[in-house]
């Protein structure tokens, strides 16, 4: 679609700096005025701060006085690296991503598939499946805390004492929570693409006397690869930046073993007031982010179609 | 999963298919009745009597019904303060960012200005920035400004929201030049056939976008948790997490009440509107 345009476009945009006349310059200023609210605000709140982060991770920021900055160079970079608080965060950033990516991918796409069969009260699951998608989280890191406080259902029928004060319980508490809310977004995705398969493919198969599997790994899972890079790699990203999660039902605790890299960037900013080192922070992030997108879209066959 | 048990039940003679069939109803009930299992315990909670919440079994039905909690929370707390200033906050924000990001889509797909390719190129690719990469710095500059502490603090930097650019374009493209052409030979202005064209024939874009924005902004965390510093001003998800600090206790009939009135009003709009949602979800997926 947008190829499209693009085409039909290119004469337009190359005869405009030549032809100077008077509908051409209204052109622009109309389209400049209607362009000018967005730009004005991406510009102050999206573009200019991703220019000011990486300036001020240069910088031993003050944050009283942002004149009397000094610049450091890659020092923050340098102390990070061998700050084993943030190794330590990126430990359990890293364990939470395992425990929560593969159940939130594998269980979306079993229940699209399963939701696309043919089952009485269709409407019914999917509305199910896809509620926890309107929950703020703090009603979900709330309503969990409870959930797995001493008192509460899992301690009780699944046992373990209060998970959130367990050093090897505490995560996978946040991560059950977790895939319990995120599942959703993914669910009510894969289920669209699964509709967007022709029902011919399968037909077809089933003439040629395809088993269930044979399908799903020849032609489902084919079809749908774009969506299910998409699904993995939006579900990397989000799990990377986990805060909410542990910021009210743990705060980090016991002893650290939550301490996400959102988590510590956020303490190293508002409680240690240390903007520059958790601006070098959040670069570091990014860069992570971006080297997993890129592992992910590349190891996935992204480009193959 | 049905793969083990296969051998075992042919034998009585079950087929394939119909057994596929009971594993697949299986799989699904069972997989709705444990996702609604905390919805259940979080109204159940909010309904019982302290008796039972302190309880030494988690009860799930609540044999002692009260309002307690209820009455408890509308005097004890700023809950009813929060609810509006939740409404406001999403409200303002879904009409600020549909307006501004309608603008730009209208400007991007229908008028005609040098770079308006590169500008969109690099709207699409900014929304692969992460926010908590701009945490810091769009909260330096939100204090510069002065606007901790307000509205606006949190409505702006929220107000360019590139993926509804990118779902808005692809809807304007769909819009046939015919109408807008006739509009203008009849002496249409840019701004009415905007007003008056365009974005009437947008509107069920326009709703899934503005669903989407609004339940977002009644949940955002993060900004609002920087941004608002006065128990009047915070929004119902902040307000939840301070009612447990401030309590002291931590008091489960409390906060699973509170969690109640966070969320109730989101799951009847999403009842009553899930197309729309759906549908805002969808173009999500296919923005790759």
């Amino acid at each position: 679609m947008a190829q499209a345009t693009q085409q039909t476009d290119a004469n337009a945009d190359e005869s405009g700096p030549v032809d100077l006349s008077e509908s051409s310059v209204r052109e622009l200023l109309a389209g400049g005025t209607f362009a000018l609210p967005y730009l004005l605000i991406a510009g102050t709140f999206l573009f200019g701060p991703l220019l000011l982060a990486l300036y001020m991770s240069f910088h031993d920021w003050n944050a009283l006085d942002p004149a009397q900055s000094q610049f450091i160079g890659l020092e923050n970079y340098r102390v990070l690296l061998s700050d084993p608080d943030f190794w330590n965060a990126l430990r359990n950033t890293v364990y939470f991503v395992v425990l929560t990516v593969p159940p939130i991918v594998i269980g979306s796409l079993f229940l699209a598939l399963g939701v696309n069969r043919d089952v009485k009260g269709k409407w019914l699951l999917r509305t199910i499946f896809f509620s926890p998608y309107v929950l703020t989280v703090a009603v979900v890191g709330l309503l969990w805390t409870e959930i797995f406080s001493a008192s509460g259902l899992v301690p009780y029928y699944v046992g373990g004492g209060n998970w959130l004060t367990d050093h090897q319980l505490a995560m996978p508490a946040i991560a059950i929570a977790t895939i319990w809310w995120q599942l959703a977004f993914n669910f009510i995705i894969l289920l669209a693409a699964r509709q967007n398969v022709s029902d011919r493919l399968y037909e077809a198969a089933k003439l040629d006397g395809a088993s269930t599997w044979r399908m799903m790994r020849d032609i489902t899972i084919p079809q749908m690869q774009n969506p299910l890079i998409f699904v993995v790699i939006v579900t990397f990203v989000g799990s990377f930046q986990v805060f909410g999660q542990p910021f009210i039902m743990t705060d980090g605790g016991p002893s650290f073993s939550t301490t996400t890299i959102v988590l510590y960037l956020y303490d190293t900013a508002f409680t240690g007031r240390q903007f520059g080192y958790a601006a070098a922070v959040g670069y570091v992030l990014f860069m992570i982010l971006i080297a997993v997108s890129a592992t992910s879209y590349y190891f996935l066959g992204g480009d193959n179609r | 999963m049905s793969v083990e048990s296969r051998g075992l039940f042919d034998e009585v003679s079950l087929s394939n298919t119909r057994l596929r069939t009971i594993a697949l109803y299986v799989g699904l009930y069972g997989t709705a009745a444990l996702f609604l299992i905390p919805y259940w315990y979080m109204f159940a909670t909010s309904f019982m009597t302290r008796d039972l919440v302190y309880a030494e079994v988690p009860y799930l039905i609540p044999w002692d019904l009260t309002l307690y909690w209820y009455e408890y929370l509308l005097t004890n707390s700023l809950i009813v303060q929060w609810t509006v200033n939740t409404v406001i906050l999403a409200g303002i924000t879904t009409a600020v960012v549909i307006l501004v990001d309608a603008m730009i889509a209208y400007s991007l797909t229908r008028l005609e200005w040098p770079g308006r390719r590169a500008i969109f190129a690099v709207i699409v690719a900014s929304f692969m920035v992460p926010g908590i990469v701009n945490l810091v710095p769009v909260y330096i500059i939100v204090s510069e400004l002065g606007l901790v502490n307000s509205v606006w603090g949190v409505v702006l930097p929220s107000a360019a929201n590139p993926l509804g650019v990118f779902m808005l374009v692809q809807f304007f493209k769909d819009i046939p030049e015919e109408l807008e052409e006739a509009a203008r030979l009849d002496g249409f202005s840019r701004l009415r056939i905007f007003t008056h064209i365009v974005l009437p024939l947008m509107r069920s874009a326009l709703a899934a976008l503005g669903l989407f924005i609004f339940i977002w902004t009644w949940n955002a965390f993060v900004w609002p948790l920087l941004i608002f510093q006065s128990d009047a001003m915070y929004t119902l998800p902040i307000g939840l997490v301070t009612l447990q600090d401030n309590l002291g206790v931590t008091e489960p009939g409390v906060i699973m009440t509170s969690a109640v009135v966070a969320s109730v009003p989101l799951l009847l709009v999403f009842l009553v509107m899930q197309r729309h949602l759906v549908r805002a979800v969808e173009m999500q997926g296919t923005t790759k």
